[in-house]
């Protein structure tokens, strides 16, 4: 059983919170469920939209076609009519006109009085998407009671007028729907009531990240890491974190280096243009040993680009930025549950080995909401490597005019730590190259010691890092292996079930630890192999690149997309049953691109 | 006990012979002597420059960063460890030049930073350009026909910027320097302190000499003379006065001097304990009825 529901109207209209009470609905109810958002970048005007796809099997992201669509424009009609399954209605507001649409036979059209509604429950006009919210649950004829726990939940902390407000224009969309006798075509009753969650990449992202030790945050807003920001503001108080909305991201990441040198697991959280004025900082930080988390959520570049889509064009950037040769790790998780280990995990790395770590995620999965079970917490450990317990242990005392030694040169490359404030553990830290103290030093031998020190962090990493998964088959088993890294693993996972079924034998490696790489390990994970395709949402087929540099494997195939949307599981099918009618030859980049073209921040260039 | 010889550090200074950043490290190992501030337990965060070098040549934990990113970095330090004593070290390039947006910030934030700002109206490091310090008229490399852009003002900019404290000394009076530094360290919130300090190497201008002879105290020993730092409008004409008087008088001393809450004043988790002192393991299990 699967159901998508599409909710759509102006941006500014509650579509987004309406989405994400629907999965709410719908989670509580047993069911796997996922909200994943499209808006421009504009806080009117524009066409937003939440797609709610539920199923009781396991589901990932978003799918191309809707069962029932809550129109609360006539924009949305137009947008979303096109790609409903037969059979599907539209609910939408009686006021809007629709009889400019052509509109499809095999959709249904049902009008409601939804402003009406809204009103006679004592509701404003902000409060429509909540009259269709109940529509909508009424129409698969789920059960009421769910939708007024999740409001009391809610809405708890602005008191019971609110909660009655919102139950009140539900029940009036519900029970006008129900008392009409419109019905979608299918009907979804609750399945159990074990409570799972319901979590974004990026509340992910920052859940992990205070498990895992973080203390402070600092960021500048901007989309799509803004809501990492937001999430810690909400957990200040409750885990005792520090977080500081900065002046800029120079600013941002200079604060967290500031607060890591001082003892405080840092972190900062930005996107591809704000990424790019930490640059600097980010081999500060490599340089001068500190640890630091970056949360890269990338968007569609270069520059401005398309600031509320998707992209993974930010990998390149993101492993060579910054003058200099220094180590670094980069991780990409690729569901919520990774979103929330791997953070957990960056802090560990970084302090450990006191280097810079970025978890890449993109829009499509810090932005989209996912059911989830719990978080195992027991797995996470807090290692804090080499910064020594002078509480316990104080240090001797330091002859008169010398400092501790903070970079002595060591066989693993990883130095003794101390804090500021810690009794004869002065020193200084510098973007310099310095001596074993910390003084700034040009001597050749010390500058190539220090260089090879640090560079022999990474054979130590190497330890910690995790063999690309396979998914399904063993490579000898298929014709067919997709290899993807982070957030890709969301539109493949979708994509395999329906290959099945097709009777294409297809297996996935999915990459979470992008780098440093292990060469032994992923010649091992991509050994017997028959037909390789590198599926990435960039042009250039960066991580192919990347795998080819490092291992010297090189991909069949590149199947690429870069419009802004992640791929659809349709697509990906699509694609493989057109290579395996070519018998898997033909052009080795394939690119997708949607069939219907769409344009949220305009709408006015489709005649709306 | 604290002594002045724990704050010595073997290695040679390296500034020019009679660069007025001697001076400088001088008066803050008296000052933080005389204060009574063990070393260990303050902090200097520096840019890049000349006055970028100042960590190196004391003894106290020092973290020598980025052109311009003095001020972030100490802002990070003071948030993670509000217990430590927090100097931030800037130049007229670096503080008011490329880093001179993370000035105008930190002021309406209020930490209880010390902010000394090594102001010899050039770029030194990087051998003798116009700064935005630099006097109208003043031939630079790159200014071969005099600069054409109007002075920044850093005392003015203080004081409409929202700094609690703000003093300016002039390095040729060293024990005046102490008191102001002295001063500048224990006023608790945001305090910056500008340093007249001669490049005796690009700057040929604004010498020792030229000081000497236009300096004088705010705070003398005449009381009615003196100057109410409580008082805004007073401090911004004095601190407009070396314009106005085409640099004929140049007042030093404290300017403006106001209580005004910290910035870490406002997060009451770190009032007993700063969060490096917090333990790291949580549990998260209690945003779940938020997400259930």
């Amino acid at each position: 059983m699967e159901f998508v529901c599409k909710i759509a109207g102006q941006a500014g209209a509650g579509v987004m919170t309406t989405g994400r009470l629907m999965v709410k609905c719908f989670t509580r109810g047993g069911y796997h469920a996922i909200g994943y958002p499209e808006y421009p970048s504009l806080i009117r005007g524009g066409h937003n939209t939440v797609q709610v796809r539920i199923s009781d099997k396991p589901i990932h992201g978003p799918v191309q076609t809707p069962d029932v669509v809550i129109a609360l424009n006539k924009d949305a009609i137009f947008y979303h009519m096109n790609s409903m399954a037969p059979g599907g209605i539209i609910i939408y507001d009686h006021l809007i006109d629709a009889s400019k649409f052509k509109l499809r036979e095999d959709v249904r059209m049902h009008p409601l009085p939804l402003s009406k509604l809204t009103q006679e429950a004592g509701g404003t006009e902000q409060m429509k998407n909540t009259a269709a919210l109940g529509a909508a649950l009424a129409a698969v004829d789920y059960p009421f009671e769910v939708l007024v726990g999740i409001m009391k939940d809610e809405f708890k902390r602005k008191g019971e007028e609110v909660i009655k407000k919102n139950v009140d224009a539900a029940k009036a969309g519900y029970d006008h729907v129900k008392n009409n006798g419109i019905k979608s075509v299918k009907t979804i009753k609750p399945i159990s009531d074990k409570r799972s969650i319901i979590i974004t990449g990026n509340e992910a992202i920052t859940l992990g990240s205070i498990k895992g030790g973080v203390k402070f945050y600092s960021a500048y807003p901007m989309t799509p890491a803004s809501t990492i920001l937001h999430y810690m503001i909400e957990n200040e108080k409750a885990f005792h974190l520090v977080v500081k909305q900065t002046e800029d991201e120079i600013a941002a990441i200079n604060y967290a280096i500031g607060a890591s040198f001082a003892g405080a697991r840092s972190m900062v959280g930005t996107s591809g243009g704000g990424f790019a004025l930490m640059v600097e900082a980010l081999g500060m930080a490599a340089i001068s040993e500190t640890p630091i988390v970056i949360a890269l959520a990338q968007r569609v570049g270069p520059s401005t680009g398309m600031p509320t889509w998707t992209e993974q064009g930010d990998l390149r950037f993101a492993l060579h930025a910054s003058q200099g040769d220094f180590p670094r790790v980069v991780l990409a998780p690729g569901d919520v549950q990774e979103c929330f280990f791997l953070s957990a995990k960056a802090h560990n790395l970084a302090e450990k080995y006191q280097i810079p770590v970025i978890i890449m995620s993109d829009k499509n999965l810090s932005e989209s909401v996912f059911s989830t079970e719990k978080f195992d917490q027991a797995k996470v450990k807090i290692e804090r490597g080499k910064l020594l317990d002078t509480h316990k242990h104080p240090l001797p005392v330091l002859p008169p005019m010398t400092r501790w030694k903070r970079y002595t040169i060591t066989e693993d490359g990883v130095s003794d730590r101390v804090l500021p404030g810690t009794p004869n553990g002065v020193h200084v830290s510098t973007s310099y190259e310095h001596d074993e103290t910390g003084f700034s030093s040009e001597s050749f031998a010390m500058r190539t010691n220090q260089v090879q020190k640090r560079a022999r962090k990474l054979k130590l990493l190497m330890g910690e890092l995790e063999a690309p998964k396979v998914y399904g088959a063993r490579n000898d088993q298929v014709e067919v292996t997709l290899i993807g890294w982070g957030s890709l693993k969301l539109s493949v996972f979708d994509a395999l079930p329906l290959l099945e079924q097709k009777g294409i034998k297809v297996n996935f490696i999915h990459f979470t630890h992008l780098f440093p790489l292990d060469e032994e390990q992923v010649k091992k994970a991509l050994s017997g192999s028959k037909k390789t395709i590198m599926i990435e949402n960039n042009s250039t087929a960066q991580f192919a690149g990347v795998l080819r540099q490092y291992t010297g494997i090189e991909m069949d195939f590149h199947m690429l997309k870069y419009d802004g949307r992640p791929f659809f599981p349709e697509q990906i099918v699509e694609e493989i049953e057109k290579l395996k009618k070519a018998d898997y030859k033909g052009d080795k980049e394939i690119v997708v691109v949607e069939k219907e073209d769409l344009e949220y921040y305009h709408p006015q260039r489709h005649g709306l | 006990m604290v002594a002045i010889t724990d704050f010595a550090v073997k290695e040679k200074t390296q500034w020019c012979t009679g660069c007025g950043d001697f001076a400088i490290v001088g008066a803050l190992k008296q000052a933080l002597n005389e204060l009574g501030i063990p070393n260990y337990q303050t902090v200097i965060s520096s840019g890049i420059g000349c006055s970028g070098k100042t960590p190196h040549y004391l003894n106290v934990y020092g973290f020598e960063g980025l052109h311009g990113r003095a001020l972030p970095v100490a802002s990070g330090i003071k948030l993670a460890n509000n217990k430590l004593n927090v100097i931030a070290m800037g130049g007229d390039g670096d503080g008011y030049g490329i880093g001179a947006g993370h000035f105008i910030h930190i002021m309406r934030r209020n930490y209880d930073i010390t902010y000394i700002v090594h102001n010899n109206q050039i770029y030194g490091l990087t051998t003798g350009q116009a700064s935005p310090t630099t006097q109208v008229g003043m031939k630079t490399k790159t200014t071969p026909g005099g600069v054409i852009e109007t002075q920044f003002n850093p005392i003015a900019n203080a004081i409409i910027g929202g700094a609690t404290f703000v003093g300016r000394a002039f390095a040729g009076d060293i024990v005046h320097l102490k008191t102001m530094m002295k001063e500048a360290i224990s006023h608790r919130g945001f305090a910056h302190l500008d340093v007249l300090q001669p490049c005796v190497t690009f700057n040929k201008l604004n010498t020792y000499d030229f000081f000497t002879k236009r300096c004088y105290k705010l705070q003398n020993t005449d009381p009615a003379a003196n100057h109410n730092v409580e008082d805004k409008f007073a401090a911004l004409q004095k601190a407009m006065e070396d314009y106005n008087s085409n640099y004929e008088k140049i007042p030093v001393g404290i300017f403006y001097k106001v209580e005004r809450p910290t910035y870490e004043d406002s997060i009451p988790w770190i009032k007993e304990k700063a969060i490096v002192e917090h333990d790291l393991k949580v549990d998260i299990s209690l945003v779940y009825s938020d997400l259930e």
